[in-house]
């Protein structure tokens, strides 16, 4: 067990599971009667079941491409980030090379949290501890009472455990810790002219502002990245208070708006984006509105982007990362145990905005969404209320239905990838078409 | 325009209820719901909610608005506008007057709305 290993120092002591060590052997579940995505059909358990979560950490979290951070997060060497990939706790930070490094946020002495601030700037990760300080290439530089280790131990084999691919895609950082995975953008794929109508509105660039804001909801992970990636459907109904507040009348959008037309694109990788089309799309944000240059806009980055994916719309990238173009809001659903969620959220604004069209993007987004956002509110209280009565045992054997615009999706020639209706499933049954696929594929820590 | 149907008594439709009068007998493409709202007055709109497939006359009169009973979109009962989301199209309007205790529904003529 060593070619595919991200680190040699991962399993190093060769748990002799099969022989009755005493720690269980993971048990992998065939999830394939629990998804039909052709069907559209959604078994219950999977967001409810603890050995399917486990296995989510081994073969989903521990083998896909995880967002992480934004670049301009990272200034100077030494500039770090604490966050995690699946329940793995990592640091991002920026050597002194100024590349952007990965570890798991862990001492390698007895195993404590080794930096417990959420960002900062440091020199040395030093372990609260015992004191173990780790250098930013995460080399072993300091072990206090070094003298009374044997001279078999050396410092150059106890290193910070490294994600050992790190991959940006125009500003966004990501993390896998498979070392032989697809590159980040081959994964992307078509998933990357969706992304482009909010990250390359700006030749100079995107940026985030702000902190991130955390909140916690009962739920599954999957609800919201689900959501993200495939629900249009829920807006007129979940959000009927938030539309009319908003809405000149106050009493919700016109018709034309309430019934848009629109695309969803759900990709093979588990990736999905939805948005209503629109010859006048624009950003709801009167300043942001005013700022941009449409003209501009549509020469950049095409009539279809601008009219589509640009502004008013959502997206999931395959497991946790969502975003929405027209507030800003970029998010990772990271999963606490099967039935919690902790969601981090940034708020992404164009780096030549001026500071008041910052500021007005930053508004807009805390009314709409963030733990206080009046659209934000009623997303969570539907998790959390899927999630609150799934363990009921006859709650939890009904399955749950996906079924909307089977069989519509194609290639429209207009967007890329399969694409279907704005009112569909599509993205949803391929989300969890790709899900079943990984879950039942042995990932690079399983294979000899 | 139509004539007027005698739908019956007033007292046939107690206050914050509302009568459904079949397509076939109002001569129109739609049933037409005539409610007795809470002011008092005889209001007419088509009975399908504009939004899906509901009654209102199985809603729930409040002043002179009804509430959609399957989604919770608010109608006038005097204009027929949509006040709410979910929906976003009015409904349709229908002449009701009382004369002599009787309730006189004109189908398909709108009413003008009051301000």
């Amino acid at each position: 067990m060593t070619s595919a290993k991200a680190n040699d120092s991962i399993g190093a002591l060769r748990r002799n599971l099969d022989a009755g060590s005493g720690a269980a052997k993971p048990r992998n579940i065939d999830v394939s009667p629990l998804i039909d995505s052709d069907g559209g059909l959604i078994d219950r358990s999977i967001y409810t079941d603890r050995e399917i979560y486990a296995q989510e950490m081994r073969r989903i979290f521990a083998r896909s491409w995880l967002f992480l951070a934004h670049e301009t997060q990272f200034k100077k060497p030494g500039d770090f980030f604490t966050t995690f990939m699946g329940e793995d706790p990592v640091i991002v930070s920026m050597d002194k090379e100024k590349k952007i490094r990965v570890y798991l946020n862990s001492c390698r002495h007895r195993g404590v949290r080794l930096c417990r601030a959420d960002a900062g700037a440091t020199k040395m990760f030093t372990c609260t501890y015992h004191g173990w300080s780790f250098d930013l290439a995460g080399a072993l530089q300091s072990v206090p009472n070094e003298t009374a280790y044997p001279d078999t131990f050396k410092k150059e084999n106890w290193s910070l455990i490294e994600v050992p691919r790190v991959e940006t895609y125009k500003g966004l950082i990501f993390g896998n810790w498979d070392k032989n995975a697809d590159s980040l953008e081959d994964n992307l794929g078509d998933m990357k002219y969706y992304m482009d109508a909010m990250l390359d509105r700006d030749p100079e660039g995107t940026e985030v502002v702000g902190g991130v804001m955390k909140w916690e909801l009962e739920g599954n992970w999957k609800l919201a990245a689900e959501q993200f990636a495939t629900d249009w459907y829920h807006v007129n109904m979940s959000h009927a208070s938030a539309l009319m507040v908003l809405s000149p009348t106050g009493k919700g959008p016109k018709a034309d708006i309430a019934a848009t037309p629109g695309r969803q694109h759900g990709s093979e990788n588990g990736h999905g984006a939805g948005f209503p089309t629109h010859p006048k799309s624009r950003f709801d944000a009167k300043m942001v509105h005013d700022y941009y240059d449409y003209d501009f806009l549509r020469e950049r980055l095409g009539d279809d982007a601008v009219e589509g994916p640009m502004t008013t719309g959502h997206a999931t990238v395959f497991p946790n990362f969502s975003y929405l173009p027209v507030n800003g809001s970029i998010r990772v659903w990271h999963p606490k145990g099967p039935d919690k969620i902790e969601v981090w959220a940034w708020i992404l604004v164009d780096k030549s905005m001026p500071q008041d069209v910052k500021d007005a993007q930053r508004l807009y987004n805390l009314r709409t969404f963030g733990p206080s956002g009046i659209f934000e509110a009623d997303d969570g209280e539907n998790w959390s209320e899927i999630q609150a009565i799934s363990g009921g045992f006859v709650t939890n054997s009904v399955p749950l239905n996906f079924q909307m615009g089977i069989g519509s999706e194609r290639e429209d020639g207009t967007y890329p990838g399969q694409t279907s209706e704005l009112y569909s499933d599509a993205a949803g049954r391929a989300f969890y078409r790709h899900w079943a696929k990984v879950m039942n594929t042995p990932a690079w820590h399983e294979t000899n | 325009m139509s004539e007027a149907i005698n739908i019956g008594s007033v007292d046939d439709i107690d206050e914050g209820e509302a009568k459904v009068i079949p397509a076939a007998e109002a001569g129109t493409e739609d049933d037409i719901a005539v409610f007795h709202a809470e002011d008092g007055n005889f209001y007419a709109l088509n009975d399908e909610c504009t939004h899906e497939t509901a009654s209102l006359a199985d809603g729930w009169i409040e002043g002179t608005e009804v509430e959609c009973p399957v989604h919770s979109a608010k109608f006038c009962l005097k204009s027929g506008e949509a006040m709410c989301m979910p929906a976003t199209i009015a409904a349709r309007t229908h002449k009701v007057e009382v004369v002599d205790g009787d309730v006189l529904l004109y189908p398909n003529v709108p009413v003008a709305e009051q301000a």
